[in-house]
């Protein structure tokens, strides 16, 4: 057996990053992920820094090429009627189609779900959208990082008595993504079953509250919200990120702040953690003996804690500590996941020959199956990279059609044609 | 209707958020969840709360009510011998059994996938670990915090403006759920694969790696740029920020240059706008010290709702940084039917957050509340399994169940 997904093919018509998270889950397990790019609007994650080796390029763009890998690039003019029928053709050899366009988009196109089950009855369609294709919002946009605010975990995440914050990346797009590729999964699964397929209205901000659950449940039972306290916990103290040593190196001139976080679950583990920084009497001093005193007293626990973080290098205090029983862990900057032992054991990363930018590592599958490996098996696509292969070996266009398909504009950027 | 896995049946031995987790979003779409729980002890989600008044109540903490609705509770300790033989008839009978017992308490139980392969090939074992199940750092101790941290999530949030603040974390767990979901998506990769004919198969997943595989483009700046990505750098884009309103918070998001323009055209265009320093993304980002402050005292003077509806009107992506409450109240989460009213013996009715998705010919529905600790233990061990009442009787009397 080869990989899970072998043999199914998806149309990904989603564009910056939710939806290419969604289809890059699919490419991980083996599917032949299709992305249908736009000629003349390239998708801004390619237009994006981090340019390798800071020269813009469409194809050197680190935010596309790693959630891209795997999938292959087509690039349809879909305002082309040609270039629309050729989607369609596509569409007829596809198990699956994601599109991340603005309510009602698809529709217009003539690619709505009526539309596609003609071309493949047991067509499986998610729709990835802001809001939702219902409600009184459903034409509202968002992006990645508005769904940070929009949930709610905005407002609980910062400094205690500070501004509400983000949480430093576009969690709201992954977020959708992955919730995303579990409906695409279970649809693939219940179909396989079943012989049918169906539509999915999947809502970026719905899927973006589902891991505040609790939080919003605890709002049910009481009306009123938690306050924003940081990295501080309830019922754990110390619970918090302590400063460091510099990193060694200057990078640009400055340097590098480096933190190592540290979570005292109990009181046992309060005890391994006071005798490992060489204070052992915290344990039994009453301002810290117990839970209530530690969380009563925890701006001068962490005080204590700090002076002796303060004298370490962040991998130094987490080997100690870790040693000793007690939970810590780096704040690890790329460079440390970069150089981290452990997952270079696990074979996280992976880097493959990119016919631009050559060997570059990039972030693998969280995941590991026995039976039916999956693997990254292609660096990104380029702009386009297999349009005609795609057109002459899958939907069967002659060397003369796809010629004509290049000629009349269906294919390539305005600005590029040449007659 | 049923949902999309109605039928599959799926065994759950996980603590607090991750395999929890993963098992609520395949209990949602129709399988049959069991969840083991340690004997009196139960998941350690029932004591984390929220709870109602501030009361702890092993039935009444909102982690564990949300993470467990759809499941049925039996009590069960794996670690001895009649425990671990009744943790095998219950794989017996599923096509999935995912845990998060870390790798020296499964090597403690003998909880080993050949073993379990063995009474049941087709099944698929999920182990949900912190680090995975090989490396330096399999057996370190873990928690939310420090998984945030040592996937790399943590590092590059936090204060820009004041440098000796430490990093920020993300509110909840979400290490936790992402865990979770990347632990779903990959079982149903492997039970997809064993419908096919892979037969059944052991998956494990690094919660670890899960974090580090959303990190936007901050891991890429190294092998990319040599850049080490921080929370002070300038970004690609602005603005993209929060600002406050006289009545609340409002996010600003103007990825593209036709969203900028038309934020412009709701500020009335004032002729700051017109500057060269402002006059694409990059130099945007360039002189957002600048732009900040222009932006700061205009907004201040909006409110939230009707900065939020001019900018939708003209499709700019803005959106108010809602409170909890107003999740609950908004009519459009309303007429979308996101908030289900779930009955529970215990902890009464309350709105739950509901469908992330809508699968349109098998939907995702509440079919029962969270179990209270054992609830299902009769019903399970001697409906499925077949024990009599004395055996059963026995084995609770032992602390087996």
């Amino acid at each position: 057996m080869g990989l899970p997904l072998e043999g199914i093919r998806v149309v990904d018509l989603t564009w910056v990053w939710a939806g290419p998270y969604l289809t890059l889950q699919l490419a991980h397990m083996g599917a032949d992920v299709i992305k249908v790019e736009s000629p003349d609007r390239p998708c801004i994650s390619r237009k994006t820094t981090p340019y390798a080796d800071n020269k813009i390029g469409l194809n050197r763009s680190g935010y596309f090429n790693q959630y891209n890998q795997g999938k292959r690039s087509i690039t349809l003019n879909l305002k082309i009627p040609a270039a629309l029928d050729a989607a369609r053709r596509l569409i007829a050899h596809c198990d699956v189609v994601a599109s991340n366009f603005a309510s009602g988009v698809m529709d217009r196109l003539g690619l709505g779900y009526d539309a596609l089950r003609q071309i493949r009855p047991d067509i499986i369609v998610i729709s990835l959208t802001g809001y939702g294709e219902t409600g009184p919002y459903h034409d509202y946009v968002a992006y990645g990082p508005a769904q940070v605010a929009l949930s709610g975990l905005s407002a609980l995440t910062g400094y205690r008595g500070s501004q509400p914050m983000n949480v430093g990346f576009s969690y709201g797009d992954p977020n959708a993504g992955i919730h995303g590729a579990f409906a695409v999964l279970a649809a693939l699964y219940n179909r396989e079953r079943t012989g049918e397929g169906q539509y999915i209205d999947l809502s970026q901000w719905e899927c973006a509250m589902a891991p505040l659950g609790e939080s919003i449940l605890g709002y049910e039972m009481n009306g009123r919200e938690p306050i924003r306290d940081g990295n501080r916990d309830p019922q754990m103290a110390p619970h918090g990120a302590f400063r460091c040593r510099d990193m060694a190196e200057q990078m640009l001139g400055r340097s590098i702040d480096m933190w190592v976080a540290i979570a005292v679950a109990d009181d046992a583990e309060f005890a391994r953690l006071a005798a490992s920084i060489g204070n052992p009497g915290l344990a039994s001093d009453p301002r810290y003996s117990s839970l209530g005193a530690r969380k009563l007293n925890e701006d001068a626990l962490e005080a204590i804690l700090s002076r002796w973080t303060a004298m370490l290098d962040a991998r130094e205090a987490e080997t100690i500590l870790q040693r000793a029983g007690v939970t810590a862990a780096i704040c690890a900057t790329n460079k440390d996941l970069d150089e981290s032992e452990h997952l270079a054991s696990r074979g996280y990363y992976v880097a493959l020959d990119h016919p631009e930018i050559g060997r570059r590592k990039h972030a693998g599958i969280p995941w590991i199956m026995s039976a039916t490996p999956c693997a990254v098996r292609a660096p990104a696509p380029m702009f386009g990279e297999h349009t005609d292969e795609i057109l002459t070996d899958l939907l069967g266009y002659s060397a003369d059609e796809v010629t004509h398909m290049h000629k009349i504009g269906a294919l390539d950027p305005t600005e590029r044609r040449s007659d | 209707m049923s949902g999309a896995l109605a039928g599959l049946r799926v065994v759950e031995l996980g603590e607090m958020v991750s395999a929890p987790y993963a098992a609520k979003l395949m209990a949602d779409l129709g399988a049959e969840v069991i969840k083991v729980e340690r004997p009196t002890i139960g998941d350690p989600a029932r004591r984390r709360g929220p709870f109602p008044g501030d009361r702890p109540h092993l039935d009444k903490s909102g982690l564990f009510l949300y993470l467990n609705s759809n499941k049925l509770g039996v009590t069960l300790d794996p670690s001895c011998p009649a425990g671990f033989k009744i943790l095998e008839q219950l794989a017996a009978n599923a096509d999935v059994l995912i845990h998060d017992l870390p790798p020296a308490e499964m090597d403690r139980i003998g909880l080993d996938f050949d073993r379990i392969a063995a009474i049941n090939p087709r099944l698929v074992m999920t182990s949900v670990e912190p680090f995975g199940l090989s490396g330096p750092c399999r057996d370190w101790r873990s928690s939310e915090l420090t998984l945030w941290a040592s996937g790399g999530a943590i590092y590059i949030n936090g204060s820009a403006a004041e440098p000796e603040m430490p990093p920020l974390k993300a509110y909840g767990y979400q290490a936790g759920y992402q865990g979770g979901a990347h632990a779903a998506v990959a079982t149903m990769g492997a039970l997809f694969a064993g419908v096919r004919g892979a037969g059944g198969q052991h998956v494990e997943v690094s919660i670890q790696e899960s974090v580090a595989s959303i990190t936007e483009l901050a891991f890429q700046c190294w092998p990319y740029l040599g850049l080490i990505a921080t929370r002070f750098g300038q970004r690609p884009v602005q603005p993209l920020e929060s600002f406050e309103c006289r009545d609340g918070w409002i996010f600003v998001c103007c990825v593209e240059e036709h969203q900028w323009r038309n934020f412009v055209k709701i500020m009335d265009s004032p002729d700051w706008t017109d500057e060269s320093i402002f006059v694409d993304g990059p130099s945007r980002a360039a002189n957002w010290d600048a732009l900040r402050l222009l932006l700061k005292e205009w907004i201040a003077n909006q409110s939230v709702d009707d900065l939020y509806r001019k900018a939708q009107a003209r499709r700019v992506p803005f959106a108010p940084v809602s409170h909890l409450g107003d999740l609950l109240d908004s009519p459009h989460l309303k007429a979308r039917g996101f908030f289900v009213e779930i009955a529970h013996p215990i902890a009464g009715e309350l709105r739950y957050p509901g469908a992330p998705y809508h699968l349109e010919r098998t939907p995702w529905a509440i079919r029962r509340p969270a179990p209270t600790l054992g609830q299902h233990n009769d019903e399970i061990y001697s409906g499925r399994l077949g024990l009599s009442a004395m055996e059963i009787d026995r084995l609770r009397d032992e602390a087996v169940i």
